[in-house]
């Protein structure tokens, strides 16, 4: 039985964050403007690879939010670019109700919104589109390590959920990879799904099951109290 | 309806407490001369104080002296209330040095006292009142002077985020609740828990009712997750000491509703809002003489409008008399939600409502009923999924939580064919025959009352 969804919130406490961080963000201390380097720090931690840690960045936005001397541009984007590898979690607008106005007109942060719109809205192909019509995109996302693999497991989780069997064609078009090449094979291979004659078989799944089901009635023990009380009184 | 003499208790106590937290901002509180002013004149006014005013004190005084809790909650919810209506709508209460003889000049009086919870919650929560409407004029430049927002951006420390953050968590580290809460959850020591200011009713409640003040006060600041975490030991059920204050009760509910559809969480946050709606419902009657009732019922209809905004983002079932109310009150604003600006929902109330015809379905098929680009379809069947699945809470603490699916409709694809699956609730026979035994049993009860 498939009893979990494909979809994952960011976790509370990630595995990858180490007990200064925990202690840190747990207590006063994450209101204090000295700590924001190690969290900064951090960051750089997670964006060298897959680990994400939202809680953490939403301590460097808090921090900003109530320092503006603090703010690192740099920092913010990056923030956002990890937190589109989450969607769809809403942790990307998580992070834009921490900041300030200023910011949001700020060119980068435009582009990343516009990156995140598409996503949300499953226009994959349109996403890759705009990722590749000017340099400005991939740099942007530079910094994150592995941050076009990332997206295609957003993409796939998504295309899993939906999916019990789509054309290699049209997968390998949301995930921006040529069928032709190895690199489509391999992606296909290390994520258990089987290419049978240029259709894509993606095993069953709590989200892609589909099945029709009967939601029976569940009576709790305390709803009978009063019947058996009654029994009492004969 | 407050006055100074409100605000006076939350700077005192604030001063009470020691500032554990280091301070970042402090505020200085030094008053310039047009305050000073504008203080002697209040002062000159407030020397004439009626007798009846001079014998409220006085008898406020002896009640608060002798912990008299009942009387004082009397005094706080009525008294108060008509004597300020009658003489003090438009000035403020007599300043503390002219009431000080009437006293015995005890303004330095210890900290054994013990107050109405329901005054403790006022003083929390109209601190964070004065933080907002701070906060909400300092951003209102439009019709402000050149040499006022000179004056603003030379203080920028007055009421400054850390500075309120600062009373709130000394409370909260003082009364040692958080300790309190987690001895009463696991067990343990509860008198060595609370310590000497814990162990006090009133810095228990002011701890516990800051608690609840950052949880709002998070929410203003746009930060939803630690605005929830701040509620890490606090289980929302009847028993929680909030529902002791019904402020407090709805204003609980109302930031974690708020907390909830902010992270996108529409069905927890309606859950939130729905429990809560029912209970001001209920007691209703109870509440109509308090002060509190106007506020109560604002923020009601805000709720309602909140609920109105889930409901149309994740349709559900609802309380009958909720969703009557909603109807009858936001029932145009919903459905005109649920038509969609963008075409977006009522798209999808529309292809929902194709796809419960049929089990499978081409995609060219219901592109063509829906006249729209196969390739579209696709992207939103996309969507649909996505948005079908939520994050919610099903144990431990308010942020916790996994994703279920939260429509009554399913499908898949495989390849260019839909696949359609509807779960639908079976008959709830255990609930009738409950529901029947219990008449039938009010039934005798009632006949061998006769015989």
């Amino acid at each position: 039985m498939n009893s979990e969804s494909l979809l994952k919130p960011s976790p509370l406490i990630p595995t990858s964050r180490p007990e200064i961080i925990q202690s840190l963000i747990d207590g006063v201390d994450r209101y204090n403007p000295d700590n924001v380097s190690i969290l900064e720090e951090y960051l750089g931690t997670q964006l060298q690879t897959e680990d994400y840690d939202l809680m953490a960045n939403l301590a460097i936005l808090k921090l900003y939010q109530f320092n503006p001397h603090l703010v690192n541009e740099q920092v913010i984007n990056n923030i956002l670019v990890k937190s589109l590898t989450a969607i769809p979690n809403p942790d990307f607008n998580l992070c834009l109700y921490l900041l300030h106005e200023n910011a949001l007109a700020d060119e980068s942060v435009a582009k990343l919104v516009e990156l995140q719109q598409l996503l949300e809205q499953c226009k994959y192909q349109e996403f890759w589109k705009l990722y590749e019509s000017d340099d400005s995109y991939k740099e942007l996302t530079s910094d994150a390590i592995g941050f076009e693999d990332a997206i295609r497991k957003v993409i796939l989780t998504s295309i899993s959920m939906t999916y019990q069997s789509i054309s290699a064609e049209l997968l390998s078009n949301y995930l921006n990879l040529n069928i032709n090449e190895e690199e489509f094979e391999s992606f296909i291979q290390t994520r258990n799904l089987v290419n049978k004659d240029g259709i894509i078989l993606v095993p069953t799944n709590y989200d892609n099951e589909a099945k029709p089901t009967v939601i029976r009635e569940n009576i709790k023990f305390e709803q009978l109290t009063k019947v058996i009380g009654y029994s009492n009184e004969l | 309806m407050y006055n100074e003499g409100f605000a006076e208790d939350e700077v005192d106590l604030s001063d009470e407490v020691d500032l554990l937290t280091p301070s970042y901002g402090g505020v200085e509180d030094e008053l310039d001369d047009d305050d000073q002013i504008q203080l002697m004149l209040q002062q000159q006014y407030a020397q004439e104080i009626p007798d009846v005013v001079k014998n409220f004190i006085i008898y406020f005084h002896r009640n608060v002296l002798e912990n008299n809790v009942y009387e004082l909650h009397g005094i706080y919810e009525n008294s108060f209330n008509r004597l300020t209506e009658k003489f003090y709508m438009k000035a403020p209460w007599p300043e503390a040095d002219f009431i000080a003889p009437l006293v015995n000049d005890d303004s330095d009086g210890p900290v054994a006292l013990e107050l109405p919870n329901q005054w403790l919650w006022d003083i929390i929560d109209e601190f964070i009142y004065q933080f907002q409407s701070f906060c909400n004029y300092r951003n209102r430049l439009k019709n402000k002077t050149e040499e006022e927002i000179v004056l603003l951006r030379d203080n920028i420390q007055v009421w400054s985020c850390y500075s309120v953050l600062n009373v709130l968590y000394s409370l909260i580290t003082k009364s040692r609740i958080t300790e309190q809460l987690l001895v009463s959850k696991h067990g343990g020591d509860m008198i060595e828990a609370a310590g000497e200011y814990g162990s006090r009713p009133l810095y228990k409640m002011l701890g516990y009712f800051s608690i609840i003040g950052l949880l709002r006060v998070h929410c203003l600041l746009g930060d939803y997750t630690l605005a929830l975490k701040m509620m890490d030991n606090i289980e929302l059920n009847k028993k929680a000491l909030f529902a002791r204050v019904t402020a407090c009760h709805v204003t609980t509910y109302y930031y974690v509703g708020f907390a909830y559809m902010m992270m996108r969480r529409y069905a927890d946050a309606i859950k939130a809002f729905s429990h809560i709606l029912v209970f001001i419902a209920r007691t209703k009657m109870y509440h109509t003489r308090s002060y509190q009732f106007d506020q109560i019922n604002k923020k009601g209809d805000q709720m309602y409008a909140l609920l109105a905004i889930c409901i149309a983002l994740c349709p559900t079932r609802l309380d009958e008399n909720i969703h009557s109310h909603l109807r009858e009150k936001y029932g145009e604003h919903l459905s005109k939600m649920q038509r969609g600006e963008e075409g977006l929902q009522t798209f999808e109330d529309l292809f929902l409502s194709y796809l419960k015809l049929y089990t499978t379905m081409g995609i060219d098929k219901l592109a063509a009923f829906l006249e729209i680009e196969p390739d579209k379809l696709r992207t939103q069947l996309l969507i649909v999924k996505q948005k079908s699945r939520q994050q919610k809470w099903s144990s431990g603490t308010l942020l916790e939580g996994e994703y279920v699916a939260t429509s009554d409709l399913d499908f898949c694809l495989k390849q260019d064919m839909i696949h359609i699956a509807e779960s639908k609730v079976g008959r709830r026979y255990g609930d009738w025959f409950l529901r029947n035994i219990n008449k039938f049993q009010d039934i005798i009860a009632g006949m061998e009352l006769r015989a």
